[in-house]
């Protein structure tokens, strides 16, 4: 079954049309990644799954329950978010407190769990993305690549159906990407619905097993990450894909 | 300078600080709270874009920020009565240090909250807390913060301008002052003494800011602005 079906997305930014119309179904155990060109409308949609743009049109089913995207309720916005989590480009961890208060908050405040309680799962979820021992440091005194890790053990301590990353490395400097791909990879294998949009081939390649490439605001194609990086069927996806070829080619030149 | 007027100046220095300890501080301390209130639901209001209150909430900052405080106190203390409201000295005070301040303090806190970036409220709705329990518990903390040493700063400019409600008939520092001139004559010492207990207050409250920011980690420890000035003197050399 659909944890999360879009239909009919649309969304305008003034004259801006980024989504036009798009529609995709998301299944339970999915690992998704949204690739594409810039300003293809990648983080546009994820940010319409929860509300944090509201969109023009459309139709989300999540759960099993139809919403009119133009018309969500408070209420019903506030209870689809207690179900699913998001992971920003920037972390975005809360600057006012320590690294478990940032993992403990959402239940605590959001859940009304009792402290004890939130404090066992918080620690528990800062020792699975190797963060132990640091659970009283701010995140300025944090490396970016632990401020994201804390900013997924976050999202993974409400338990959520499903979890949005919004270009979870791109703010990162090349060595410490590896250390929240591999927290991601792990989150994957243990049957987390995770979309993600990202620019790591490398982790679309390897750990999703549905790609969507999305080039201005539509899905061009999609499929497994096999066929669509070894034998894509669109032109723009071919053309794309040697685009990344070449810059692989262009780093490594021993290679030719 | 003779010894008759140190005498003077030292017996003369109790009369001034004392109306200063007993009036004029615990004003401040009582109109600045009843502004920072004032100052965070309208803050609160505006920032949160509410209809019609946050208009309401303009007209209020437009209007306390438009007139003179003078001239505000002077139409609460002898304006009012004319038309049956008549309110003592010390409250008159009050209320318009109260809402006067709380105009200055809206604007700054205000503008902290608009600087704490969007983000932060983003992530507390995607942990599931609400909009007033992620103002509550992560941007307005952080708005605090960043808005404390402007607060300090208005604070200190109302313990001074509280020199204004001698004309109300208050009975704070610059009043006793003024009393203790009808009879003494001595202007330029008396008006010179009472500048220093001014300076003596800003100075306590300047050093208390500090402490408190140093507790709220606000800039750097001043080890390390040694540090940079070194470090700066050595590029120089």
């Amino acid at each position: 079954m659909s944890v999360l079906e879009i239909r009919h997305l649309k969304k305008k930014f003034e004259e801006l049309e980024v989504l036009p119309d798009l529609s995709v179904s998301i299944e339970k155990g999915d690992v998704v990644a949204v690739i594409g060109p810039s300003g293809a409308g990648k983080t546009t949609m994820l940010r319409c799954c929860n509300f944090l743009e509201k969109a023009d049109g459309g139709e989300l089913t999540f759960d099993g329950i139809a919403h009119d995207l133009r018309k969500m309720k408070t209420r019903d916005i506030a209870a689809i978010r207690k179900r699913t989590a998001f992971v920003f480009q920037n972390y975005n961890l809360f600057a006012n407190k320590t690294a478990l208060q940032n993992v403990t908050e959402g239940l605590i405040i959001g859940r009304h769990m009792n402290r004890k309680k939130a404090e066992e799962i918080g620690r528990a979820m800062l020792e699975k993305v190797g963060l132990s021992g640091r659970e009283d440091a701010k995140p300025d005194q944090l490396s970016g690549g632990q401020q994201q890790r804390v900013a997924i053990a976050r999202a993974m301590a409400t338990d959520p159906e499903i979890i949005y990353f919004d270009e979870p490395t791109s703010a990162l400097d090349p060595e410490l990407i590896g250390e929240v791909l591999s927290v991601m990879r792990k989150l994957a294998e243990e049957g987390m619905t995770m979309i993600v949009v990202t620019h790591e081939m490398s982790f679309a390649r390897n750990v999703a097993n549905r790609i969507l490439f999305l080039v201005d605001g539509q899905i061009v194609e999609e499929g497994a990450p096999a066929d669509f990086f070894g034998n894509p069927k669109t032109d723009r996806a071919k053309e794309f894909i040697r685009g990344l070829e070449d810059r692989e080619n262009a780093e490594n030149p021993q290679r030719r | 300078m003779d010894e008759s007027l140190w005498t003077f100046l030292i017996e003369s220095f109790p009369k001034i600080i004392l109306p200063g300890l007993k009036i004029t501080l615990p004003l401040t301390a009582a109109a600045f709270t009843w502004a920072f209130c004032i100052a965070i639901v309208n803050a609160l209001i505006q920032f949160a874009n509410i209809p019609v209150l946050k208009q309401a909430s303009r007209l209020y900052v437009w209007i306390m920020r438009g007139t003179p405080l003078m001239i505000q106190l002077y139409i609460v203390f002898f304006g009012l009565p004319s038309v049956g409201v008549v309110i003592d000295p010390i409250p008159s005070a009050l209320i318009v240090f109260a809402m006067n301040e709380g105009a200055y303090c809206t604007e700054t806190i205000r503008g902290c909250l608009e600087s704490v970036p969007k983000g932060q409220l983003e992530a507390g709705y995607c942990v599931g807390m609400s909009y007033p329990q992620t103002m509550r518990r992560v941007v307005l903390p952080q708005a605090l913060k960043t808005a404390f040493p402007s607060l300090s700063n208005s604070f200190i400019c109302m313990v001074k301008d509280m020199s204004l409600t001698a004309s109300i008939s208050v009975a704070e520092m610059f009043y006793e002052t003024q009393r203790l001139l009808g009879r003494t004559y001595k202007t330029l010492a008396l008006y010179a003494e009472l500048a220093v207990v001014y300076l003596i207050f800003c100075t306590v409250l300047t050093l208390l800011q500090r402490l408190i920011e140093r507790k709220l980690g606000i800039g750097q420890p001043s080890k390390k602005r040694w540090q940079i000035l070194g470090r700066l003197a050595h590029v120089r050399s």
